[in-house]
C-alpha cells in the first residue's frame, strides 16, 4: 500500500516537473523599466502587440513610480533579486551599472547609432553597455497661431536671437492681451535643463564643458564673473518678469504648463519635446516648435541661436538576474524596435521618440521633434549637459526655486550653486 | 540541577514551538539587515556597484558635519513638537468630549473622527494637496480673505504647518480611540465621591482624571513622537520637500542622501544615527512620563 502511494507520489512530482519546466520554456518573459513616464501607455500598447506577433515571448513594462528616480527603483529592483531584463535609465546613470549590465558591443544597431550616442554608454573597457532610447532637447516652446495671432503677423522664429529679441517678443505678444510665457517651476526643469544652459553654452566642445565643470569642483570659477551664466539669468529675469503665475509662481505645475500652452492662454512655455503626448490633448493644433534660450544681445553669440539636443535615456540589459533566453528575446526586442518597420512606426509616430539610429528614416509627426530635428540638421545644437552629478537636479533646482519666488538675488543664488559643486 | 536543566529544555520546545517561526522572520527580516545595514555605514558603497571599499568612521564624520542635515534634523524636531501637543490635546479633548453621554451620537462621531487614520499616507497627502493648492486658494481668491489666496504648499513659511495639520487631521482620531479605552478605565466610585464632595468638572478633570490617564498618555506620546520622526509618506505626497527642499524632513533627506545622491553608505549612517537620537529621545520620554503614574 505505502509503496504504491510513494511510486504514485513520485509519478505526480515528476509529472508537475515536466510540466513546470515544459511552461517555463514555452513562455520567456522580457520585463522592461519604464522611466518615461508620459510614454507608459504607448510602450504598454508596444509590448503588447509584440507579445501578439512572437511566439512564447512576453514583454511587460513596468513603470518607475512617479517622484523616484529611475536609479532609485533599480537599485532596489536589484537589491531583491527582481531585476528587469531592460531598465531605461538616465544618460548619467548608465556606467553606475556597469558590474551588472550585459555587453551589447555584437549588436547590429551599434553600427547604425547617431554619432556620440554611444559615448555615455561605453565603459572604460570598451564594453558598449546601452541601446540609445531617444534624443531629446529643450528650449522656449512656442504654439504659433497663438504668437501670430497677438503680432498680427507671420511669425520667423529665427528673428529669436538675443535677449533684446526675447524682450521685444514678449512685449509685443502683452500688447494684444495675449499672456506671453509660463515658468514651470519643477525643481527637474530649472536644475536640469535651465540652469545646464550655462554649462552647455561654455563652449561647443565637451571636453571644454568638463574643464569648466571640473574648475567648479575645485572652487576655481566664480559664476558671477562668467558672462554665459549672467545672461542666462538675464533672461530667466525676463521670464520672471512676465510670468503668468508671478503671483504664486512655486504653486504652477507641469500639468498645468501643457495646458496653458496646448489651449493657447500662454504663448511660450519652457520645456522640451517629451511634453508632445500631453500637450496634444489640449489642441487640435500641431504648429509648435522651439526658440532658443538667449543668452547675451549679440545673435552671433554661441547659444543664442542653438538648442540643446542630446540622448537622454538608455537601455541597459540585466546581465546577472534574467536567463540567457530573456536576453536573447530583449536583444530581439530592441532590433525589432530598431529594424522592423512595424517597430520603427510605432516607436517614432506611436511613442513620439526621436530615435538614436541612422537607419530610421520615419519622420515623426510631432511637432516639437520636427522642429528639434530641423536645429540638427542645420548644426545649430548645444551639448545637453547630461554629466551631471545626480543630484544636481534636486539641489540646483531647489536654488533656482528660491531665485524664482525671490527668497535670494542673484549672489545668494550663485553662491549657493558654487557651494554644491565644491567638492564634488 | 537535572530538573531545571530539563525545565530550561521544556522552555526552549515550547518556545521554539510557539515563538520558532516568529522568532526565525524577526531575525532574517530585521536584525540581520539592520546589523548589514551597520556595516555599510562603513564602506563607500553607492547603492548598486558591486565593488566598494571600507572607509571606517568617514561616513559619520560627514553626517555630524553637514549643516543640512542637521537643518532637517531641527525642522523635524519642530514638526514632531507641534504634532505631538496638538494630537495629545485635540485627541484628548475629543475623547474627553465623546464619553459618558455628553453629546448626541457619540458612537458615530467616533467613527467619523477616527475614519482619516485609516487613509493611506500617499492618497491623504494628494488630496490635502489639492485642498491646499486649489480648494483653499479658490475659496481665499473668491472671498477676498488675504492669507489663502495664495498656495500655501509653495510658501516656505507656510508649507511646514500644512504637513502639521495633514497630521493632526490624520491621528488626533488614532489617539483618541486611546483615550476613550483610558477613560473607561477610570473607576466611576471615584468621579461620585468628588461630585458629592462638591468638585467641579475641571477640578475633577485635573486632580482625578488626568493622573490617572497618565499610562494612556505614555502610549500616546510614545506614538506620536515615533511617527513624527519617521514621518516620509506624507511628506512625500504633500509637499515633496518642497518649495526648495524647506519641508525635507529627516527620513526623506536620509532617503534621498542614499538613493538620490547615490551615496548609500553615508545615507545609512544618517538612517542609523536617526535610529540612535529617536531611541533616546523615545526613551526618555517614556522614563520620565513613568515617574508621573499613579497608584489609585
Amino acid at each position: 500500500m505505502s509503496r504504491v502511494k510513494l511510486s504514485l507520489s513520485v509519478l505526480v512530482l515528476a509529472l508537475v516537473l515536466s510540466l513546470s519546466s515544459a511552461v517555463l520554456a514555452a513562455d520567456v518573459h522580457v520585463t522592461v523599466l519604464n522611466s518615461k513616464g508620459e510614454i507608459q501607455a504607448q510602450l504598454e500598447e508596444i509590448a503588447a502587440y509584440y507579445s501578439s506577433i512572437t511566439e512564447g515571448v512576453t514583454v511587460e513594462i513596468a513603470a518607475v513610480p512617479v517622484g523616484q528616480s529611475p536609479f532609485e527603483r533599480a537599485t532596489a529592483l536589484y537589491a531583491s533579486g527582481n531585476a528587469p531584463t531592460l531598465l531605461m535609465v538616465d544618460a548619467g546613470d548608465v556606467l553606475l551599472f556597469q558590474d551588472r549590465a550585459l555587453a551589447l558591443n555584437g549588436e547590429k544597431w551599434v553600427a547604425d547609432a547617431i554619432e556620440n550616442s554611444l559615448g555615455m554608454a561605453t565603459a572604460d573597457d570598451g564594453r558598449i553597455l546601452a541601446f540609445p532610447v531617444t534624443v531629446e532637447g529643450y528650449g522656449f516652446i512656442y504654439n504659433r497661431a497663438v504668437v501670430e495671432k497677438a503680432l498680427g503677423r507671420a511669425f520667423d522664429p529665427k528673428t529669436v536671437n538675443s535677449i533684446d529679441a526675447l524682450r521685444q517678443l514678449f512685449d509685443d505678444i502683452e500688447a494684444s492681451g495675449q499672456a506671453s510665457i509660463v515658468i514651470g517651476p519643477e525643481d527637474w526643469s530649472l536644475g536640469a535643463h535651465f540652469f545646464a544652459l550655462a554649462y552647455a553654452t561654455q563652449s561647443p566642445d565637451f571636453a571644454e564643458i568638463k574643464k569648466f565643470q571640473e574648475g567648479l569642483k575645485k572652487g576655481e570659477i566664480k559664476l558671477a564673473d562668467n558672462a554665459q551664466v549672467n545672461g542666462l539669468l538675464d533672461t530667466f529675469d525676463l521670464m520672471k518678469e512676465y510670468n503668468y503665475d508671478k503671483i504664486d509662481p512655486l504653486a504652477s505645475t507641469y500639468d498645468r504648463g501643457t495646458e496653458l500652452i496646448g489651449t493657447g492662454e500662454v504663448a511660450v512655455w519652457f520645456q522640451g519635446n517629451w511634453t508632445w503626448p500631453q500637450i496634444k490633448d489640449f489642441t487640435d493644433n500641431r504648429e509648435f516648435g522651439f526658440l532658443p534660450v538667449p543668452i547675451s544681445s549679440n545673435p552671433a553669440d554661441y547659444g543664442n541661436t542653438q538648442v540643446p539636443v542630446g540622448v537622454t535615456k538608455y537601455f541597459i540589459m540585466d546581465a546577472e538576474q534574467n536567463s540567457p533566453e530573456q536576453q536573447q528575446a530583449a536583444k530581439d526586442f530592441l532590433n525589432w524596435l530598431g529594424y522592423d518597420p512595424e517597430g520603427q512606426k510605432r516607436m517614432v509616430i506611436d511613442a513620439s521618440i526621436i530615435p538614436a539610429f541612422k537607419n530610421i528614416t520615419i519622420v515623426p509627426e510631432d511637432p516639437l521633434a520636427a522642429s528639434l530635428l530641423e536645429y540638427v540638421r542645420e548644426g545649430k545644437t548645444l551639448n545637453f549637459v547630461l554629466n551631471l552629478p545626480p543630484d544636481h537636479w534636486a539641489q540646483v533646482g531647489a536654488s533656482m526655486q528660491k531665485y524664482l519666488a525671490d527668497f535670494v538675488d542673484r549672489a545668494g543664488l550663485l553662491g549657493e550653486i558654487e557651494a554644491y559643486w565644491l567638492g564634488k | 540541577m537535572l530538573a531545571s536543566e530539563k525545565r530550561f529544555v521544556d522552555k526552549l520546545k515550547n518556545y521554539l514551538l510557539f515563538a520558532g517561526p516568529t522568532t526565525l522572520v524577526f531575525i532574517t527580516v530585521i536584525i540581520l539587515p539592520f546589523l548589514f545595514g551597520i556595516y555599510l555605514t562603513f564602506t563607500n558603497w553607492d547603492g548598486i556597484s558591486k565593488a566598494y571599499t571600507f572607509v571606517s568612521f568617514s561616513n559619520y564624520k560627514q553626517v555630524i558635519q553637514d549643516p543640512a542635515f542637521w537643518t532637517s534634523f531641527l525642522r523635524t524636531v519642530k514638526y514632531v513638537f507641534y504634532t505631538v501637543l496638538l494630537v495629545n490635546t485635540i485627541g484628548f479633548s475629543l475623547a474627553y468630549a465623546l464619553t459618558g453621554g455628553k453629546v448626541l451620537g457619540e458612537n458615530l462621531l467616533r467613527t467619523g473622527f477616527f475614519v482619516p487614520n485609516l487613509i493611506g499616507g500617499i492618497i491623504l497627502g494628494l488630496v490635502w494637496r489639492f485642498i491646499f493648492s486649489n480648494v483653499l486658494v479658490f475659496l481665499g481668491r473668491t472671498l477676498n480673505i488675504g492669507f489663502l489666496s495664495t498656495s500655501w504648499l509653495a510658501n516656505p513659511n507656510k508649507a511646514l504647518w500644512t504637513l502639521v495639520i495633514v497630521t493632526v487631521w490624520q491621528y488626533s482620531g488614532y489617539m483618541m480611540i486611546i483615550f476613550i479605552a483610558g477613560l473607561s478605565n477610570i473607576p466611576k466610585e471615584l468621579l461620585e465621591a468628588a461630585t458629592i464632595d462638591g468638585a467641579t468638572g475641571f477640578q475633577r478633570l485635573r486632580t482625578i482624571v488626568l493622573p490617572l490617564m497618565v499610562p494612556a498618555f505614555i502610549v500616546t506620546v510614545f506614538l506620536t513622537i515615533q511617527r513624527g520622526f519617521m514621518v516620509y509618506d506624507v511628506n512625500i505626497a504633500l509637499t515633496n520637500g518642497g518649495p526648495f527642499k524647506s519641508t525635507q524632513l529627516i527620513s526623506m533627506f536620509v532617503y534621498e542622501k542614499a538613493f538620490l545622491s547615490q551615496q548609500y553608505g553615508v545615507g545609512q549612517s544618517e538612517a542609523f544615527f536617526l535610529f540612535l537620537l529617536v531611541a533616546a529621545i523615545s526613551l526618555t520620554q517614556v522614563y520620565f512620563t513613568k515617574k508621573l503614574e499613579v497608584e489609585v
